[in-house]
C-alpha cells in the first residue's frame, strides 16, 4: 500500500519542489512546505524530517533513514536527489526536472495502458457471470428435467448433491469474477 | 399497494424476503449518495478552472500588478464558480489578513488540487519568489493533470456503465427468462433452493460490479452508496420475470 501511496504523490512532490527551488526557496524551507500538508504520505515523511531535525539529527540522517523506508523507486530517487543536494551541492533543479518529466511520462503510460487494460473488462465479466448460472442452473434442473429418464442412463443424482453443486460453483463464479474485476484496483493510476 | 403493484410480494413468495431488506437501505444509501456526487461535480468544475485561473493570475502579475490586485481583476471578469468563491473569499479577507483569505479560499473549495496551489503560492509569497513562473508552471501541471483525469473519465464510463448494464440487469434477466423457460413453476417444478441461491448470486455480483465500476472512475467511496440498491435490483430482476415467465 506505502508503494502505492508513494506512487500517487511523487509527481505532485518532485513539481512542487521544482517550482519552489527555481523561485529561490531553499531545500529545507521546501521540504517544510510539502511536510505541512496535501501530499499523502509525503506529507507524513516531510513532517518527521522537520520534526526529528527541529530535536537536533541532522538533515541527511533523516534523509537516509526515510530512504530506506521508502518503497517505490522514483520515490527513492528523489529522496537521493535531496540528499545528494546536501552532501555535494549539487545542481537540484535540472535533476528534479529530469525526474518530473519522467514521472509524467510514467503516470502518462499508466493511464493509457489502464484504460486499455479496462476494455475488455465489460465482456470478461459477462462471460464469467454469463456461463457460471447457465451451466449451474442446467445442472439445477437436471434431476428435475431428466426425472426417471436420468437413472434409466445411469446419471441419477441426490437432490442435495446437486444443490450443493449449485450453490459451490456460483461461489467460484463469484471468486472468478472478483479476480477478473480486482484489476481495476490493483492497476490505478493513481490520478 | 405500492408492494403489489411492484410485485414485491413475489420475492417473499419464493422465500428472498430478505432482499426487501436491500431495497430499505438502498432507498436510504440513493439519499446518502446524491450528495457526494453533487460535491464531485462541483470540485471537479473547480478544478478544471483552476489551470485557467492561475494563467490568467500570471499573466496579470507578469504585466506589474499585485497579486491581490491580480484576483480582484479574475473576480470581476469571470463569473464561474471558482471566482465566486474567491471574490467570497476575499471579502472576508477585509476584516483579517490576504494570507487568511487565501487560505479560506483553499478551505472553501474543497479541492486538494486547490489547496496544493494555495499552500505552494503561500510559501512563494513568504519567501519572495518570482509568482509569475511559479503560477504559469503550476498551471501547466494542472492542465495536463486535468487533462488526463477528464480522459480516464471520458474513457472508462462507457465501459463502466456497460458493466452494471451488462451485470446488474442484462444477467438476471437472461437466465431468469432461460430458468423460467425451461422449469416453469407452473409446471410444478420444484425450484425453491435454486432461486433462493441464484438470487443470492445476483445480489452480490450487482454490488461487486457496481463497485469496480466506481473504481474504474476513481469514486469507489461515492459509489459504496449505491451497492444496496443495485444489490436488490439485481435480485428482483431475477425473481419478478422468472415469476412472470414461468406462470
Amino acid at each position: 500500500m506505502r508503494d502505492m501511496d508513494e506512487a500517487r504523490e511523487i509527481l505532485y512532490v518532485i513539481r512542487s519542489l521544482e517550482i519552489l527551488m527555481t523561485s529561490g526557496i531553499g531545500l529545507e524551507a521546501a521540504i517544510h512546505s510539502i511536510g505541512q500538508g496535501g501530499y499523502g504520505i509525503v506529507t507524513d515523511d516531510f513532517a518527521l524530517i522537520m520534526a526529528n531535525v527541529g530535536k537536533g539529527q541532522s538533515m541527511e540522517d533523516e534523509l537516509r533513514r526515510t530512504i530506506s523506508e521508502a518503497k517505490y523507486a522514483g520515490y527513492k530517487k528523489m529522496l537521493n536527489t535531496l540528499l545528494n543536494n546536501i552532501i555535494s551541492d549539487t545542481n537540484i533543479i535540472d535533476t528534479l526536472k529530469t525526474q518530473g518529466g519522467r514521472e509524467e511520462e510514467i503516470r502518462n503510460d499508466k493511464v493509457e495502458k489502464y484504460i486499455e487494460d479496462l476494455a475488455g473488462m465489460p465482456e470478461s465479466l459477462l462471460t464469467f457471470g454469463m456461463l457460471g448460472p447457465i451451466i449451474l442452473s442446467l445442472v439445477g434442473l437436471f434431476p428435475q428435467l431428466m426425472g426417471d429418464a436420468g437413472a434409466a442412463v445411469g446419471m441419477s443424482m441426490e437432490q442435495g448433491m446437486v444443490d450443493s453443486v449449485v450453490a459451490g460453483g456460483l461461489f467460484i463464479t463469484l471468486a472468478g469474477m472478483v479476480l477478473v474485476g480486482l484489476k481495476a484496483h490493483f492497476k490505478d493510476p493513481g490520478l | 399497494m405500492i408492494s403489489e403493484m411492484l410485485g414485491l410480494w413475489i420475492l417473499d413468495y419464493w422465500g428472498v424476503g430478505w432482499a426487501n431488506w436491500f431495497l430499505i437501505f438502498g432507498i436510504a444509501g440513493v439519499g446518502g449518495g446524491i450528495p457526494p456526487m453533487i460535491e464531485r461535480r462541483r470540485r471537479r468544475i473547480i478544478e478544471n478552472a483552476l489551470p485557467g485561473m492561475l494563467a490568467s493570475l500570471s499573466d496579470s502579475i507578469g504585466s506589474g500588478q499585485g497579486m491581490q490586485q491580480a484576483m480582484q481583476g479574475i473576480v470581476s471578469t469571470q463569473d464561474d464558480l471558482i471566482a465566486n468563491l474567491l471574490e467570497q473569499a476575499l471579502d472576508e479577507s477585509h476584516s483579517s489578513t490576504f494570507d487568511a483569505g487565501l487560505a479560506r479560499f483553499a478551505v472553501m473549495t474543497r479541492s486538494e488540487q486547490v489547496q496544493r496551489v494555495i499552500a505552494i503560492m503561500g510559501t512563494a509569497i513568504e519567501q519572495d519568489a518570482p509568482l509569475q513562473e511559479i503560477l504559469y508552471k503550476l498551471s501547466r501541471d494542472y492542465e495536463r493533470l486535468n487533462d488526463l483525469m477528464n480522459r480516464r473519465e471520458v474513457d472508462l464510463s462507457g465501459r463502466s456503465l456497460l458493466i452494471m448494464m451488462f451485470i446488474c440487469v442484462g444477467l438476471p434477466l437472461l437466465i431468469a427468462f432461460l430458468v423460467g423457460l425451461f422449469a416453469p413453476w407452473s409446471n410444478g417444478f420444484q425450484l425453491g433452493f435454486l432461486n433462493n441461491t441464484f438470487a443470492l448470486f445476483f445480489c452480490a455480483v450487482s454490488m461487486y460490479s457496481v463497485a469496480v465500476s466506481g473504481r474504474m472512475l476513481g469514486r469507489l467511496r461515492d459509489v459504496l452508496w449505491f451497492l444496496p440498491i443495485w444489490g436488490f435490483i439485481g435480485t428482483y430482476l431475477y425473481i419478478v420475470p422468472y415469476h412472470l415467465i414461468g406462470g
